[in-house]
């Protein structure tokens, strides 16, 4: 008798169970990640962010500094991402033969190196004493590149098979992955906290060298790259946003050892560093190691936050690059950062104006008027951890200009302050919101970092999950709310490519 | 007696197991790691059906996600286009899916997808066509819907083909605008020869030239069932699922597909120096080499672990590590599935040490077919794949794609585990031998755009230089109006 009770008790569970599964699909997804979900906090303050999942016998590791281009201040912009650079050169242990030995030769190189930018400095420098100074730094450099085991870092982890070994640098943050075998994660244990525990900047004026050859390529030689460092220039005054993560070239050129130095004791401090740590993992396991790898780097207080704030822009802004190149176009407006109450409309806003073939500037600019050949809307531009930009981008059709699509994206505009948005572009903007998470979220590797983001960022790696429900609560009187509140002239920057003669 | 000597033995060596399992002090980076093994790869069950029209499927189920995707080649591509018309492909591809059906125009179709978040895609690229549909698993039916009714009864209007047209004289008139793509292109064409459909670039006159008559006849010459292979893989049941597709594509009909060889390389190793001028950019684009290879060479395994080397170990830890000289810097011998790649090897360097970096370059691919590799290069270059083999295993989506391209270009469904195999094999001997056979350092193609009034030296340090002038041709007039 009571068998049978269980038995169909059992039963009209799981039939409920299927009615709310059948409804609730991408729910049931983030549901199910989320719970599986476990945080750790050493006692010096690094977070480690755990999800276990069992789909191939890998992890991905996603170290998250809290730190990007907008925490540099002029005559060290560009600093953050040679650090990045420098991340990879080793430590006391990995890249030295000798680090006695080397450490002392590499101090000597310093002085050099000042030695000569004090010269230069000079109202009248020495032309004879700047040429043996910098004979005797490229000798002494040379010496103390007999110590180096070349690109020790990266042998190591990739022999180990790091199929994605590589870090990036942002406006808001500097990132580190590697993604291993699962059988290896105390060995990423051992070498990351090595690394971030005496990192030891070596190669740190050929390192320099190479950064900024990446700013000519990705920047200077490139009318797009100068485009967008010009108008962060110009849409951010004040903010440290208006420079380009990379740096400018003159800081590049006189940004000191010492100077990464002290930016790495300000900013990596435990407190500051997140990671995630996605795959086949016992988490039990990886935070045992965390304690026993990590807990040894001496806790520090978390960085002063950036003081300068943005100002309201005072009039219109407009910027003109001349290249050898046809016309680009974009167009951004000022709003408050990620975390603020608008940013689902904002996102909704900038996904129902430009994303996607049948939004209201493709189908007018690109399928109606024939003035473009693409326009996008953007969101959280340049970063969005501080108050940023939703931008607009159009690229002309042969004969047409930017100031044909400017007429017609400012029409779109108005159009979006005064009409309610319909019913099926707020669903376009939500299901593809929800499909994006739910496509991203399947890779280890990204999963690591939206879990960090949204940490960090968001404030709390839930609402990675959580926040699936508020875009889904977006309304139509949202989206014109923001649009007014936000899409107006005073608040916008305007950035072209002008063709130069013989383009 | 017995039994306590043995439930001794056995507590001493739960408590030595347990003591040995966790470990109480850091190791360092360099210190012996001993790895357990590691837990075994899932291979995804993958069901081949083939409908009655031909239609070929490769389904995976993947349940821990709500969304169906699936991804199709078609045999076809811009290498069947004739050469008056370049282009035709690429607009037949675009134009397929935006020109709308017989009862649907794009515009209504862009629509009801993009509500949906829903993505059904079709282009066609050199070597072949593809067709794509990325759902969440509620609109499969809705997405499968449209698909067939795009295939089968396409409408090509006009409004959208000139909209494709529009957009490829952009991109013509923009072409010159980026150095990086100028010197791929162009490095291309030195290579394969600048009339080859695999280097080719479309022309005002040949996008001018292409019809609606031509776009019909392309998609009639190709697109069928039986010309088309899919893989198919998200949450669904494998069997449920060919039936849906049976259901809406099983409705396509097939056709006569006549498939014309691939066209043919013939390439003849020549020393040459080019240059192409830009003088508005501070950094030189340097492209150096010759004609790659096939992938079902028996020497790929030893060309990949070359590969490796050459990229990282001597190319990127000199050029760009100990001179600073570059960021992106590699020597990589390309090999595709049918058709022979390109060996090449890049820079990006400032002007001033434009010829500088090319004679470095230059020293490193002479050097690796002249000296064999170290035991150490050579063990972390095979290591370095063994041991990230296991990520060719991380995702559905990548097994069953990979199984579809190996259906599609004619390769044995376990050519991977082939490489893997022979990658285990290769010695610095092979290394060499290789490299001599393969690599012609002294019959090299150089390429250099850039400014070239800033450069070290004058790049005819290298030779006789040919300028390559990359005037984009103007648009055809249109005939004279008679009166």
């Amino acid at each position: 008798m009571r068998f049978k009770k269980i038995v169909v008790l059992k039963l009209l569970f799981f039939f409920a169970l299927s009615l709310v599964l059948l409804h609730s699909l991408p729910a049931q997804t983030f549901d199910t990640m989320k719970k599986q979900v476990k945080v750790h906090t050493l006692s010096n303050g690094m977070k480690f962010i755990v999800l276990e999942r069992h789909e191939a016998p890998v992890v991905s590791f996603h170290v998250y500094a809290d730190v990007g281009s907008a925490n540099e201040v002029a005559g060290i912009t560009g600093i953050s991402h040679i650090l990045e650079h420098m991340a990879f050169k080793g430590t006391k242990i990995v890249g030295t033969k000798d680090y006695a030995a080397e450490s002392k030769i590499l101090d000597e190189v310093d002085a050099l190196y000042d030695d000569i930018k004090r010269e230069k400095a000079k109202p009248q420098p020495d032309a004879a004493k700047i040429k043996e100074l910098e004979e005797n730094f490229a000798a002494l450099e040379k010496k103390a590149k007999e110590y180096v085991i070349n690109n020790e870092y990266f042998d190591m982890m990739m022999k180990e098979g790091d199929q994605g070994v590589n870090a990036y640098t942002s406006n808001d943050a500097t990132q580190y992955i590697n993604s291993l075998p699962s059988n290896k994660v105390e060995f990423w244990m051992a070498m990351t906290s090595d690394r971030f525990l005496h990192p030891v900047f070596r190669e740190f004026y050929k390192e320099k060298d190479v950064v900024m050859e990446e700013r000519r390529l990705g920047l200077e030689t490139q009318p797009m790259g100068k485009l967008l460092e010009d108008f962060y220039a110009t849409a951010f005054k004040a903010h440290p946003y208006h420079h380009d993560v990379v740096g400018h070239m003159s800081d590049l050129q006189a940004i000191t050892r010492k100077d990464v130095h002290d930016y790495f004791q300000k900013y990596y401090s435990p407190s500051n560093l997140t990671v995630g740590i996605v795959g086949d993992v016992n988490p039990e396991e990886a935070f045992r190691l965390a304690e026993l790898y990590f807990n040894r780097i001496p806790s520090g207080p978390k960085p002063e936050p950036i003081r300068t704030i943005e100002p309201e822009q005072w009039g219109e802004r407009h910027v003109t690059v001349e290249a050898k190149s046809q016309p680009i176009l974009i167009v951004g407006y000022h709003h408050p950062d990620v975390r603020s109450k608008d940013t689902n409309a904002l996102d909704a806003l900038a996904n129902i104006m430009g994303r996607g073939r049948s939004s209201r500037l493709y189908q007018v600019l690109v399928k109606d008027k024939k003035v473009a050949v693409n326009v996008v809307g953007i969101n959280g531009f340049p970063g969005d951890k501080f108050p940023n930009l939703v931008a607009f981008y159009a690229m002309p059709s042969t004969g047409h200009t930017s100031a044909e699509c400017l007429d017609l994206i400012e029409a779109e505009v108005e159009k979006i302050k005064q009409e309610l948005v319909t019913p099926e572009e707020l669903t376009k903007f939500k299901r593809g919101a929800v499909k994006s998470y739910i496509n991203q979220m399947k890779a280890n590797d990204n999963m690591a970092a939206l879990l960090t983001y949204a940490d960090v960022v968001q404030g709390d790696w839930t609402q990675l999950f959580d926040q699936i429900q508020e875009i889904n609560a977006v309304t139509a009187d949202d989206v014109k709310r923001v649009a007014n509140a936000y899409l107006f002239k005073k608040n916008r920057t305007v950035g072209e490519i002008v063709p130069e003669k013989g383009s | 007696m017995k039994n306590l000597t043995r439930k001794t033995l056995i507590l001493t060596l739960a408590a030595l197991f347990c003591f040995a399992a966790v470990s109480l002090a850091q190791k360092s980076p360099k210190d012996k790691f001993v790895f357990g093994p590691l837990n075994p790869i899932k291979l995804p069950q993958i069901e081949k059906v083939e409908l009655a029209n031909g239609l070929t499927l490769y389904l995976v189920e993947d349940h821990d996600y709500p969304t169906i995707d699936m991804r199709a080649m078609v045999r076809t591509g811009s290498v069947y286009e004739p050469a008056d018309k370049i282009g035709l492909a690429a607009v037949c591809g675009q134009a397929l899916r935006t020109g709308g059906t017989q009862t649907k125009t794009g515009d209504e179709i862009d629509k009801e997808l993009e509500t949906l978040a829903a993505t059904v895609e079709t282009g066609i690229g050199q070597t072949s066509g593809y067709i794509m549909i990325s759902v969440l698993k509620e609109d499969v039916d809705h997405a499968l819907a449209i698909l067939a009714d795009i295939l089968m009864n396409p409408a090509f209007r006009e409004e959208k083909i000139e909209l494709a047209k529009i957009q490829q004289r952009t991109t013509i008139s923009r072409r010159n605008d980026n150095i990086m793509p100028i010197a791929f292109r162009e490095f291309t064409k030195l290579v394969y020869g600048k009339d080859s459909p695999y280097a080719r670039s479309t022309e005002y006159s040949t996008i001018a030239a292409i019809t609606r008559q031509d776009l019909v006849d392309f998609y009639k010459a190709y697109f069928y069932p039986n010309n088309t292979i899919m893989a198919v893989w998200g949450d669904f049941d494998s069997k449920a699922m060919a039936g849906k597709i049976k259901q809406t594509l099983g409705q396509w009909k097939p056709g006569k597909v006549v498939i014309p060889p691939l066209p043919k390389v013939d390439y003849a190793y020549k020393y040459t120096v080019n240059f192409i001028s830009k003088p508005d950019v501070n950094q030189s684009n340097i492209l150096i080499g010759h004609i790659g290879g096939l992938m079902d060479n028996p020497d790929y395994p030893a060309l990949s672990v070359m590969n490796s080397i050459l990229s990282f170990d001597r190319m990127f830890k000199k050029i760009r590590t100990d001179e600073g000289l570059a960021y992106a810097v590699w020597g990589d011998y390309e090999a595709n599935y049918r058709h022979p790649g390109i060996f090449s090897s890049g820079a990006q360097t400032k002007s001033e040490s434009t010829v500088y970096a090319i004679e470095l370059m230059l020293k490193e691919m002479k050097r690796i077919t002249e000296q064999e590799v170290t035991d150490q290069e050579l063990s972390k270059a095979k290591d370095t794949y063994l041991n990230s083999y296991v990520f060719n295993f991380d995702s559905r989506a990548q097994i069953v794609n990979r199984l579809m391209t190996y259906a599609y270009f004619g390769y044995p469904l376990d050519f991977m585990e082939k490489v893997k195999a022979g990658v285990e094999k290769v010695t610095k001997a092979d290394v060499l031998r290789v490299a001599k056979e393969y690599l012609k350092p002294d019959k090299v193609q150089i390429l250099v755009v850039g400014k070239e009034a800033d450069f070290d030296k004058p790049l005819k340090t290298f030779g006789e230089v040919n300028v390559i002038d990359i005037t984009i041709p103007p648009p055809p007039q249109p005939p004279p109006q008679k009166k």
